[in-house]
Formats: structure tokens, C-alpha cells, sequence
């Protein structure tokens, strides 16, 4: 491949980044003061500069985090767009989900004992679930944030990479596990463990990404169809009496199936959200032109629909080709590792990224019922963001080819 | 003034957008491509039939055939298998007239030619299964 056409999405970035910020800073000139301003410059260097160290540091994989830095510019500009102030935080998490990304990418190659700490996994994830329910504060219907000396976040963010590493080691040594022959039920109880505890911080986005992530990797990687049938029907009755016994399950289920009639309550987010979609057009409305305030949560979970209303239908879809393209290249990395645990850790990354890019557009869509989550990389949320980039640098060490070949020498 | 610049950027930043993606595909195909002209032209192989995962050390799925191969434990073989009841020298393939030959280096356990221990040089075919220690190779010879 010749070096020219390699450059060029770097250069298209670097031109996407300089026009979408002088219009924002055109936009917001009344109060834009120095220090945003040097942000954003920063900001762009270090894109430019990082993708570029990458391409020479890392053997691995160099789409990823291009692909990426796409996704967050698009975000950042809405962001901004929609309140300054959340703009400027969501720069400063940028540059720090960055440095993130390359301390997890230098760790994950370094270190080389991940396959055998299992029960760090499991007690780190029970851990964050402790003090969730300990600390934790509800926030719009959900306990999932935890406020420490004034920094607040998600610990689920973190629970989701620690369940790809439990899984992982687990199917890593499964020839060991399944001496006892339980072992897989074992499995099965502890991830509806965290499913059930986060049904009861009824953080339903969350639940059903960590299913999705054991349904797939046990459909890979776990050789009894009796334990997927298992999975699923437990899956079904759980929706099932989930819907049943708690009324915010029921809600979101009423409001996909036809929200008009809850349009100034229950079905307020899902109309605006469509609302918004429908008044964007293919074009959509031009920055700044829009009323993305209309929308709830415009900034986080339905900075789709925004970006959509503002940027338009045909930027929705660049999003979505975006995640696309993000996921073919993780289950590409997950296909040239030889090492089986960073396989698996490979593929529940792209796994995640991929769900939880499903379960919020299709949300705010209508196509399947609305679950809170945020849209990886894209929307507002230090905890989002931060977690975002730990995976994707994860994934970057994984797409490097890791061969212990030592151990086997003579 | 601003309204302007906005609509006009509407379509340069969809524009933008979907040049990026169709670069990003383009290469990705273009890498694809590479990839895939190194095993499509070739014309005889060695296609390792074991899951390349349960295999515990490094091994490649395809093995080009040139003139000459050899395989063995120790490195300086083309094809490197670390397997402790595979010999240093195990088997040589060689190449007389279009046609391949396997042959044996006396190795201390043995390489089986389609399940039958290999005695002599002997001829091989397309779909030949070569078996040293625990590794399977599939002999592939097109044309």
C-alpha cells in the first residue's frame, strides 16, 4: 500500500476537526475566553499526533483509533454546540481518555499475567457493585453513579471490561474449570448475578449489554447448546418477570410500542427524539440552527438524535458505518491474535462497543425500547469516555500479535 | 453571517464524513487484498490442518512450497515445530521436475504419509496428509 492514501484520513480529520471548531468557536464568540480555545487546539495537535506516533509504535491494528477519533469529533462538536460549558469539560476528558487509552495500550502489552488473575475480575466487579449500592445516588430512576471527593462516575463502565476479562480467563482455562463439571452453571450464576444487581439499580442498558456479551462469547466459545438454551430461556423469563414485577420495565415497553399517547410525560424523550430526527432531513438543519435543547439529555443518550437533527440524517448514518467499521476491525484483531485469551478479550470489546452502539440508537430510534445508555466515544460523560478509551487501548494491545514462544523453547 | 457558514459546513462535514469512511474502507480492502493475493496465486502449499489455537506455540496456517522446504524443532528449518516428538531434522520436501517429493531424515519417531509410517521418498499429491508429531500438513499442489 502506498504511503499516500494512508495519509489521507488523517489530513480529512485534521480538516474536519479545524472547520467543525472555528464554527463552534464562531457560534459560542461571546463567551469563549482563552483557555477553551487552547483546549481545542490541543486537542487537535494531540488527535494528529497521536494517530501518527501509533502508525509507527504499534505493529497492530491502525483503523481503530482513527475511526475513532472521527467518532468523538462529531460528538465534541455537538456537545459544544449544545452548552459550552459541557464542551470544555468534554475536552478535558478527551485529552485524559487519551492518555488512558495509551497507559491501558502500554499495559496490556507489558503485562502478561491478565489470563490468570480470575478472581481479581470477579472481586473487582463485586467490589463496584458494592459500592455502588453503598455510595451510589439515583439519578433519572437509576442508582448507578458514585460520588467521590466531588468526581462522580459509573462504576458499571468499569464492571463491563472486568466481566470480558473474567469471561475470558474463564474460557481461556477452561480445560482446568471444567474438571468441575458445574462449572459452567457457575459461570451462568455469577454473570445473572450482575445482571440482577444492576436490574435492581435498575440500570437496564447496562443489564442488557452484559448479556449480550455472555450470550455471544458462550455461543463461541462453550460447547453445550444445553447451556445456551439455558442462557436464553433464563433470558426470557427474566424479561418476562422483569416486565411483570417493576414498573419502569413496563414504561419503556408502553412507550416503544406506541408513544403518542404519553407525549407530554412518559413518552416526552422518545417523541422529541423522533421529532428531532424527522425535522434534520438528509442535511439536517445546519449547526446551531436546530433545537436540540427540546430533546432530554440531548448532550448524552440522545446525542444521536441531535447530531442527527443539526448534522443530519446522512451524518446519523456515517455514525453508524462508523461503529460498523469500528466492530469489523475488532473481530478482525479478534481473528488474527493467536493468543485465545486476548482473542476473547478482543472480541467482547468489540462486542460491547457494537451492542451498546445498538441498544442506544435503536432506542432512540424506536426501534427497540429505550434503555439509557451513552454512545461510546461520542456522547458526554468523563466515566463513558474514560472507560471508552481503556477498551479501545485494550483492543489496540490485542491486535499486536502476543507469542509466548519462550515458554516452549528448548 | 453565521447562518451561512453553517449551512454551507452542513454539507462540507457530510461530505467530509463520508470521504474518511470510504477512505478507511478503501484501505481496509486494499489491505484484504494483499492478504489475500499471498495465498490466492500460489501454486503448492502446506495448509496446517490442526486449529491454529491448539497449538501451543507459533505456527503459520500456510506454508509456501518453493524449491525446498524442511521441517523440524530446531530454526533453521522452514517449517519450525516446537513439539518435543518431532526431531531436529524431521522431513524435507523437494521439488524435481514439477513434481514434489517428501522424503524422511531419519527422524526418531516417524512421519506419517496419509496414516502409513513413510519408508522411502515417495510422491506427493494434492490432499497428501503429511503427519509429523502431533501437526498435520495438508499437501496442496495446483496445476
Amino acid at each position: 500500500m502506498g504511503s499516500s492514501i494512508s495519509k489521507i484520513p488523517i489530513r480529512l480529520l485534521f480538516i474536519f476537526e479545524i472547520l467543525s471548531l472555528s464554527l463552534i468557536f464562531m457560534y459560542r464568540w461571546d463567551n469563549l475566553d482563552f483557555n477553551t480555545f487552547a483546549t481545542g487546539i490541543g486537542l487537535i495537535l494531540l488527535v494528529y499526533f497521536s494517530n501518527s506516533v501509533l502508525r509507527r509504535i504499534s505493529s497492530g491494528d491502525h483503523y481503530i483509533f482513527l475511526i475513532v477519533s472521527m467518532m468523538f469529533s462529531i460528538g465534541l462538536i455537538m456537545i459544544f454546540r449544545i452548552s459550552s460549558d459541557l464542551g470544555v469539560k468534554q475536552l478535558l476528558w478527551l485529552l485524559i481518555g487519551i492518555g488512558v487509552f495509551f497507559l491501558s495500550y502500554f499495559t496490556i502489552k507489558k503485562i502478561d499475567v491478565w489470563d490468570k488473575m480470575i478472581t481479581l475480575y470477579l472481586g473487582v466487579a463485586y467490589g463496584l457493585f458494592a459500592m455502588t449500592f453503598i455510595l451510589g445516588s439515583r439519578l433519572r430512576g437509576a442508582i448507578n453513579w458514585v460520588n467521590i471527593g466531588g468526581v462522580s462516575f459509573q462504576p458499571a463502565e468499569v464492571t463491563k471490561i472486568a466481566l470480558i476479562f473474567f469471561l475470558a480467563a474463564y474460557y481461556f482455562n477452561l480445560e482446568k474449570y471444567s474438571k468441575n463439571k458445574y462449572s459452567e452453571w457457575i459461570v451462568m450464576g455469577i454473570v445473572y448475578s450482575y445482571i440482577g444487581l444492576l436490574f435492581l439499580q435498575r440500570d437496564l442498558g447496562t443489564a442488557l449489554i452484559f448479556f449480550g456479551i455472555y450470550t455471544g462469547l458462550q455461543y463461541i466459545y462453550c460447547s453445550g447448546r444445553r447451556y445456551e438454551l439455558a442462557n436464553l430461556s433464563l433470558a426470557v423469563l427474566g424479561g418476562t418477570l422483569g416486565y411483570v414485577l417493576f414498573d419502569h420495565v413496563k414504561v419503556r415497553v408502553t412507550t416503544w410500542i406506541n408513544p403518542w399517547p404519553y407525549i407530554n410525560d412518559k413518552g416526552y424523550q422518545i417523541t422529541q427524539s423522533l421529532f428531532a430526527i424527522a425535522e434534520g432531513s438528509y442535511f439536517g438543519t445546519g449547526l446551531g440552527r436546530g433545537n436540540p435543547a427540546f430533546i432530554p439529555l440531548s448532550y448524552n443518550d440522545f446525542i444521536f438524535s441531535s447530531i442527527s437533527e443539526e448534522m443530519g440524517v446522512f451524518t446519523g448514518i456515517g455514525i453508524i458505518m462508523l461503529f460498523v467499521l469500528l466492530v469489523y476491525r475488532g473481530f478482525k484483531i479478534a481473528l488474527l491474535q493467536n493468543h485465545k485469551f486476548y482473542r476473547i478479550v478482543a472480541l467482547g470489546i468489540s462486542l460491547m462497543f457494537g451492542l451498546q452502539a445498538f441498544i442506544i440508537i435503536g432506542g432512540a430510534i424506536k426501534v427497540i425500547p429505550l434503555t439509557g445508555l451513552t454512545l461510546p466515544f461520542i456522547s458526554y460523560g468523563g466515566s463513558s469516555i474514560v472507560s471508552s478509551f481503556l477498551a479501545l487501548g485494550i483492543l489496540q494491545g490485542a491486535s499486536e500479535k502476543v507469542v509466548k514462544e519462550d515458554e516452549y523453547n528448548e | 453571517m453565521f447562518d451561512i457558514l453553517s449551512v454551507i459546513f452542513k454539507y462540507v462535514f457530510v461530505i467530509i464524513i463520508y470521504l474518511f469512511i470510504f477512505t478507511i474502507i478503501r484501505m481496509i480492502y486494499l489491505d484484504i487484498k494483499t492478504i489475500g493475493s499471498t495465498t490466492g496465486d500460489l501454486k503448492a502449499y502446506l495448509k496446517v490442518l490442526n486449529p491454529l489455537d491448539s497449538i501451543p506455540y507459533k505456527m503459520e496456517d500456510t506454508y509456501v512450497l518453493e524449491d525446498e522446504l524442511t521441517v523440524g524443532r530446531s530454526s533453521d528449518n522452514s517449517i519450525v515445530i516446537r513439539d518435543p516428538y518431532v526431531s531436529k531434522h524431521h522431513l524435507k520436501i523437494s521439488l524435481d521436475e514439477s513434481n514434489y517429493f517428501i522424503e524422511d531424515l531419519k527422524s526418531s519417531n516417524g512421519t506419517m504419509l496419509n496414516g502409513n509410517k513413510l519408508e522411502d521418498v515417495s510422491l506427493l499429491k494434492t490432499g497428501d496428509i503429511i503427519k509429523a508429531g502431533d501437526i498435520e500438513l495438508m499437501f496442496i499442489h495446483k496445476g
